[in-house]
């Protein structure tokens, strides 16, 4: 059988994430041996920690290796697979550690199923220290990573797949870890037998091998023996220089499964046999009113239909296909209940943000970061600059809209759904179905697009609703105009700024203020730059919107905000953008070098036809440094971005190919929000419905990308899938005025071509 | 009304809010047209001849996909259909008409309209009306009908 039918997942067999078996573990079945290891973070959850799942043991990543008899090792790993291809990474640490061939590697998206599941092994996983003396035969090792990262400590306590922490956090301190342990483990287990040092032993391509006695046997023969090891405390894992997978673009395991069309993604997924029915779902348009009066006259007869469901918060309608309940749907007319927000609209929105910022003034406001003295080295600069930004609230326009299947019957909810975040999920669904978390089982299932809209449980909650109405299988699905209003937004934001230039050009006084609040923390913040004066603040504004995470968070506006200002000092200055900067990077050497390679790459300073700018923007997010050159054709009615040029140190880059996929996609997105898109409220509603006012980036919009990764940090390494966007915004708003001496300080750019 | 009265096997349930706060609340309202795998009540072809306004009004649900038929409600992928019947082709002010049924001269009378919805694009060569033709004459002529019942 070909590795890719090994690693397809049986539809509703595939692994499950049911609560037992995310905290359970392995014991050996059919001769496989099964290493585990927890990383826990002691950060404190924050204020993640009221919609997390709440047991003790999910406060863990667990990361699972497999060694089975057929000598095939299998990477189990508690992320899901939104097109980033994270857990192929993974995988590919593991295999290196491990000394296996990446042909006999596969990946399962799920940290076990159920024949893995021991309760004896449970307890020892959530109660370290009450580890018995000898582990019944499995391998444990339980590192506790303290303080590394305070993101990355929220979200491991959330179990989540997003702050670009996949690769940095389970690879690097979990699957590593498990295959080198695994490997220390077989070794010792070989040693015993054949009566020889382990250090004569060697291993390569999953086979242990002694030199002096020419013996030589598979892992999968001491599989048995390796799990009554002792369990290394500290394995040695390798280093750069040992590197065989780490560092090259190994195939994608996910990649044949989409090509071929047999990957099961959330919207695919659901139950065998023809008891499934369609939900299509509205829900009122205004946040925080409710369903007030239903009338279904002409959908009742309406060919397919079911059930007519008046939810409350919501209604719906079951029929035989999804086209019939939307159609169905279609036709019923609902009124809602009064909310405060009925009349608002954007603009007074944005005069609400206008008004917390005038409050917070110069110096008012949360502190995010005060050094020297902002407004004394302002007051007495020989240049003072100020310039206000703005963006908009953003949707995320996911290929897959929400949706998700559920069978609630005998006091049980299977859930079949694409989401960032399973184990708020499965609450959700609990709560939904009226039973426990631990009668809900998780199908895991490929996500189409998550961007951080998936990092949200109430799509599952409603689908379980209606199959516990309903009683039979259920699956909802949003259409995309439901997608598009009932989304949770990237926060609109003002951002203000006074900068002061000393009779040199240097920038002397930095002083921001802007609403939101800032996830990650560090989004705002400037450290990087050498500036003497810095006043950094948050002033508080609460729109009554909903609000989440969207790619790269924070970093998204702050990118534009920051850098766009540092253009404008620069020029101010009388100083080319990239020296400006240089400048400013003396005391980043990684920064510096970032900087350098993209000015490098894109041939800075060099001619462009007339009517093209360059513009240059740097960030760091996620632990990632990302420098980004734009060039802008300004010959036709609307800005055209030409060419991309970036230049990414992320650490090391574990799969160069996976890093420069995500470096593209993160531009590409980037650019997207940046040149058309907005999110407006009139009458408290979302106005944009679908692709026809919410635009993606389309092939012929987009530009050619070249990406160049320097590996400058390879025991410190970030993240892939978000710091790629934060620069892309103002690299090409900088352009534009480089080509055209237009400042664009509020995005979207159509807005000012339109 | 008549139509709802051949639904012979609905039932209307209605259930108060759920007291318990631990767990999400039950339906307001729950209409149970059928149970999956029962055959679906006569379809409104079956409908007494005479009554074919309500016919028609059941075969249109496939074109509510794209037209609006309550007075002044913006027009869809498709114009609003309020009064359309005795109105000049081309003639609702917030609706893009192809540039061939704005020019086409016609008036919706219950002949051209039928006619229009036998085969849109052999009729108005040209029209954006991509979907939407009725083959079947019984029902074509229950939709002219039910569209001659909206008024404006």
């Amino acid at each position: 059988m070909s590795d890719i039918a090994d690693a397809r997942p049986p539809r509703s067999k595939a692994a499950k994430w049911t609560r037992r078996g995310f905290i359970g573990a392995g014991t050996l079945v059919g001769g496989a041996l099964i290493v585990g290891v927890a990383i826990r973070s002691g950060n404190p959850v924050g204020k993640l920690k009221p919609i997390v799942a709440g047991g003790e043991g999910e406060a863990l990543i667990n990361s699972w290796v497999k060694i089975d008899a057929n000598n095939l090792v299998t990477a189990i790993v508690p992320h899901c697979e939104m097109g980033q291809g994270a857990n192929s990474t993974i995988a590919q640490m593991l295999a290196d550690e491990l000394d296996v061939d990446w042909e006999n590697v596969r990946v399962m998206d799920a940290p076990a199923d159920g024949n893995y599941v021991s309760h004896h092994a449970a307890r020892m996983f959530v109660g370290p220290g009450t580890l018995p003396d000898r582990p019944n035969q499995v391998g444990f090792m339980e590192p506790t990573y303290d303080g590394l990262f305070t993101q990355l400590g929220k979200l491991a306590g959330a179990y989540i797949t997003g702050g670009s922490s996949s690769v940095r956090s389970t690879g690097q301190n979990g699957m590593r870890i498990a295959g080198a342990a695994a490997r220390e483990m077989l070794v010792a287990a070989a040693a015993k037998a054949w009566g020889v040092a382990a250090s004569e032993i060697s291993t390569e391509n999953a086979t242990l091998t002694h030199a002096g006695s020419g013996k030589s046997e598979p892992y999968s023969a001491f599989a048995a023996a390796a799990a009554e090891q002792e369990l290394p405390r500290a394995p040695k894992i390798k280093q750069v220089s040992e590197y065989r997978l780490m560092g090259t673009p190994a195939p994608r395991k996910d990649i044949p499964l989409k090509v071929d069309g047999t990957a099961i993604f959330g919207i695919d997924g659901g139950p065998e046999g023809d008891e499934l029915r369609y939900a299509a779902i509205k829900a009122p348009p205004v946040v925080g009113s409710s369903v007030a009066s239903m009338d279904a006259s002409t959908a009742r007869g309406m060919a397919g239909v079911l059930q007519i469901l008046n939810m409350g918060d919501f209604v719906a309608v079951v029929a035989d296909s999804y086209w019939q309940a939307q159609q169905a749907l279609n036709t019923i007319k609902t009124t809602y209940s009064k909310t405060d927000i009925d009349d608002l609209d954007s603009e007074q929105m944005f005069a609400n943000y206008s008004a917390a910022l005038d409050e917070a003034g110069e110096s008012g406001g949360n502190s995010k970061a005060d050094v020297g003295d902002a407004t004394a080295a302002f007051q007495s600069a020989a240049t003072k600059i100020d310039a206000e930004y703005r963006v908009p609230f953003l949707a995320h326009a996911t290929m897959e809209p929400m949706n998700c299947t559920a069978w609630v019957r005998d006091g049980k909810c299977d859930i079949w759904t694409s989401t960032q975040v399973p184990l708020m999920s499965r609450d959700g669904a609990a709560e939904g179905a009226g039973v426990s978390a631990d009668d809900v089982t998780m199908h895991s299932v490929f996500l189409g697009g998550g961007f951080g809209r998936r990092l949200t449980p109430e799509y599952t909650n409603q689908a379980a609703r209606l199959a516990k109405a309903t009683g039979y299988p259920i699956k909802m699905i949003w259409s995309r105009e439901e997608d598009t209003a009932q989304d949770f937004y990237r926060p609109a934001d003002i951002s203000r700024f006074q900068g002061g230039l000393d009779e040199n050009g240097k920038l002397v006084s930095w002083n921001n203020v802007h609403c939101s609040d800032d996830e990650p923390a560090e989004a705002p913040l400037v450290e990087f730059y050498d500036i003497p004066n810095v006043s950094i603040r948050g002033a508080e504004v609460e729109p009554p919107l909903r609000l989440g995470a969207w790619r790269s968070v924070a970093h998204s506006q702050h990118g534009f905000f920051v850098e766009s200002f540092v253009d404008e000092l620069a020029h101010e200055a009388g100083q080319d953008p990239v020296e400006f900067r240089r400048s400013l990077l003396k005391n980043s050497p990684r920064h510096l070098a970032v900087l350098e390679g993209v000015a490098k790459m894109a041939n800075w300073g060099s001619d462009l036809p007339e009517g093209y700018g360059r513009g240059i923007a740097i960030a760091r997010s996620f632990n990632s440094i990302v420098a980004e050159v734009a060039e802008v054709d300004m010959t036709g009615g609307m800005p055209r971005v030409a060419k991309m040029y970036c230049c990414v140190d992320a650490g090391f880059a574990m799969n160069p190919d996976g890093l420069t996929a995500q470096m593209e996609s993160g531009i590409v997105y980037g650019l997207t929000a940046a040149l058309y898109d907005e999110i407006t409220i009139k009458n408290g509603a979302v106005e944009q419905s679908n692709f026809h006012d919410y635009h993606m980036m389309r092939m012929d919009d987009a530009p050619e990308i070249a990406v160049h990764i320097i590996n400058g940090a390879p025991d410190n390494i970030g993240g892939a899938g978000e710091p790629g966007l934060p620069p892309a915004a103002a690299a090409l708003t900088n352009a534009i005025f480089a080509a055209s001496g237009e400042r664009i300080r509020e995005l979207p750019v159509a807005k000012h071509f339109a | 009304m008549k139509h709802a009265s051949i639904l012979l096997t609905a039932a209307v349930s209605v259930l108060g809010l759920s007291a318990c706060s631990s767990e999400s609340p039950e339906p307001v309202e729950q209409i149970v047209v059928r149970e999956p795998g029962q055959a679906e009540a006569a379809t409104p072809d079956a409908a007494p001849a005479q009554d074919a306004v309500a016919a028609g009004r059941a075969a249109f649900a496939a074109c509510v996909a794209c037209h609006t038929v309550e007075p002044g409600e913006a027009s869809g992928a498709g114009p609003n259909l309020a009064g359309v019947v005795g109105r000049v082709a081309g003639s609702v002010d917030d609706y893009a008409y192809s540039d061939a049924l704005q020019n086409s001269g016609l008036t919706w009378t219950a002949q051209e309209l039928d006619a229009f919805l036998a085969d849109p694009a052999a009729k108005v060569p040209g029209t954006t009306m991509a979907v939407g033709a009725v083959s079947d004459a019984e029902k074509r002529s229950a939709i002219v009908a039910y569209l001659a019942s909206l008024s404006e």
